[in-house]
């Protein structure tokens, strides 16, 4: 247990004497976090509406796949992802591999099914006679969908929160595709992982601490959007 | 100017309606009547655009807006026809933001918003409720609140499905009021849903029956859901039960149908008359209303209840009150069974 007393006091002593390698890899995991998270909210939301709310032929298909792709682990995401990005990929010109922008098309990867089929819960979770009033008094299609998502507000910014704990959170994307390498693709659970290895528990525990902090930032500032929302 | 034309109306492969053809011309004032769960609700939906046939067409203005091969219809045509839910629901906002709501989508200038929304809202007695949000108002009010949201907007065609059903009695002659007061001042047709015959007779030019989905032939006073026996053959005189009493009627239909009888085929006397009429019911007279300038809708409970239509001369000779006793007869021709 010693090691673990020990382990939060280096922890809370490196979160508080600004040590610019513990900051770095906070800001990297943010930057990436929410680049990730807007990306995959901007694209899996309006999918998540379209599958909620218009009937299609394969739309049930669609839904299982949605819904399948949540399970999806995220070191093979990083294995497909690795094949694609490496030099003999089809995307090996871009050269992203082992950077910052190949975890975000990780991440993207993996929050995007979570975003569209949460996304599609919540919409489907909205009374049907809300998208039935706006259209009667005259909507499009667009200002039918706003009308409704004022109206999924708490569950849609669950959804973007989710979203964003499983981009922070993920590992095997990042570890694969981005290299954990410090100073250009180390993120914040990459870096746990190999401080941890390596037996520097209080530094791990530090950067374990600010993930939490940074998940807590995120749902604090959501919940006080929802909060200036009336009924 | 709206009308349906061949619909055949599926949930899950289950017809839900089925009508040949339905329309409600301009300016025209139009209710259908019919028991609960007998597609009048589904009628209105289609009838607003707001649902796509699975057969058949909608047309607005003799263009096919809906069904066949059109898409479902834009916005642009949505425009022309509002539809008031039964259960209506208010927007997220105040009851001034929901009256808005539809004004602001067409785009119409902030000071022409503030004076319709103004006007529908005096005609509606809901002024006092403006600021008011949706948790802070009864279901009564609630309903007055969508008429008014509905006559904002200044539909060609405003559809009303049970307008007055949460309303009390000073709120639904509030709202009639309006409506009448609006279709004096301009072109406006209205369809109404309603499962009470006094408030569709006392309004509207044109009263249909819905049951089962399907329009009926008659008037909707005295019809019933009846099961037939498979035997029988054609034109032959059946005797079907109807609650506790036996209905003659000529028929070749066999199993589930409507039996109606005209209000306006029954004979009412004091006694039982001397006639080839094959329905002759002793009952006494529940109700007497008097819905139609003339005319007096004579309700008598004769084991179930029938209505009949006699002229206000003919009530006052034969002395009808309610309690009182009364005949009704009609001939087994009369009856319809569809």
């Amino acid at each position: 247990m010693d090691f673990l007393g020990e382990g939060l006091r280096r922890a809370v002593a490196l979160l508080f004497s600004g040590d610019a390698d513990v900051y770095g890899i906070a800001l990297l995991t943010l930057k990436i976090g929410l680049i990730a998270t807007v990306l995959a909210c901007g694209l899996g939301i309006p999918v998540g509406f379209v599958l909620a709310t218009r009937p299609f032929w394969g739309r049930r298909a669609a839904l299982t796949v949605v819904n399948t792709a949540l399970a999806f682990p995220t070191v093979v995401v990083g294995l497909l992802l690795y094949g694609v990005l490496s030099r003999r990929g089809p995307l090996g010109g871009l050269e992203w591999l082992y950077t910052w922008q190949a975890i975000v098309v990780g991440d993207v990867l993996l929050a995007l099914p979570i975003a569209a089929a949460l996304a599609a819960a919540a919409v489907q979770g909205v009374d049907p006679r809300i998208r039935r009033t706006a259209e009667t008094l005259g909507a499009n299609r667009w200002r039918t969908a706003w009308t409704v998502a004022r109206e999924a507000r708490f569950a849609l910014a669950a959804v973007i929160t989710t979203a964003f704990g499983h981009v922070v959170a993920e590992i095997g994307s990042a570890m694969t595709v981005g290299g954990n390498i410090r100073g250009q693709t180390r993120t914040l659970t990459t870096a746990v992982a190999l401080y941890t290895s390596q037996g520097d528990f209080g530094l791990a525990l530090a950067l374990g601490l600010i993930l939490l902090l940074l998940a807590l930032l995120v749902n604090v500032a959501l919940q006080a959007l929802q909060g200036r929302g009336h009924a | 100017m709206l009308e349906l034309v061949g619909v055949r109306h599926r949930y899950d492969g289950r017809l839900v309606l089925d009508i040949e053809r339905f329309a409600v011309a301009a300016g025209a004032g139009v209710a259908i009547v019919g028991p609960n769960g007998s597609g009048k609700s589904t009628l209105l939906r289609l009838l607003a655009l707001l649902e796509r046939p699975s057969e058949g067409e909608v047309r607005l203005g003799g263009v096919v807006v809906a069904g066949g091969k059109a898409p479902l219809a834009g916005a642009g045509a949505r425009r022309r026809i509002t539809l008031v839910e039964q259960r209506p629901v208010l927007l997220r906002g105040t009851v001034r933001e929901n009256l808005e709501f539809g004004l602001q989508v067409r785009g119409i200038r902030r000071t022409e918003v503030n004076s319709r929304v103004d006007s529908v809202a005096a005609r509606l007695a809901i002024t006092p409720l403006l600021q008011r949000r949706r948790h802070e108002l009864s279901d009564g009010e609630v309903q007055r609140v969508a008429v008014a949201r509905a006559l904002a907007v200044e539909p060609d065609v405003l559809l009303l499905d049970e307008p007055a059903s949460s309303a009390d009695r000073a709120a639904a002659q509030t709202l009639y009021r309006a409506l009448a007061e609006e279709r004096a001042r301009r072109p406006l047709a209205v369809c109404l849903a309603s499962h009470q015959l006094e408030d569709a007779y006392r309004w509207a030019d044109d009263v249909r029956a819905l049951a089962e989905g399907r329009l009926s032939p008659v008037t909707p006073e005295n019809l019933f859901r009846v099961e037939l026996p498979a035997s029988g053959s054609g034109g032959d005189l059946q005797h079907v039960c109807v609650g506790p009493i036996e209905i003659a009627a000529t028929t070749d239909k066999t199993g589930h149908a409507i039996l109606a009888v005209p209000p306006t085929d029954i004979f009412v006397s004091r006694e039982p008359l001397a006639s080839s009429a094959r329905n002759v019911f002793v009952g006494r007279v529940t109700r007497l209303a008097h819905q139609r300038p003339g005319a007096v809708h004579v309700t008598a409970d004769v084991g179930v209840e029938l209505v009949a239509v006699v002229t206000e001369e003919a009530a006052r000779d034969l002395g009808l009150t309610p309690g009182g006793p009364v005949v009704f007869s009609f001939k087994a021709s009369a009856v319809r069974v569809f």
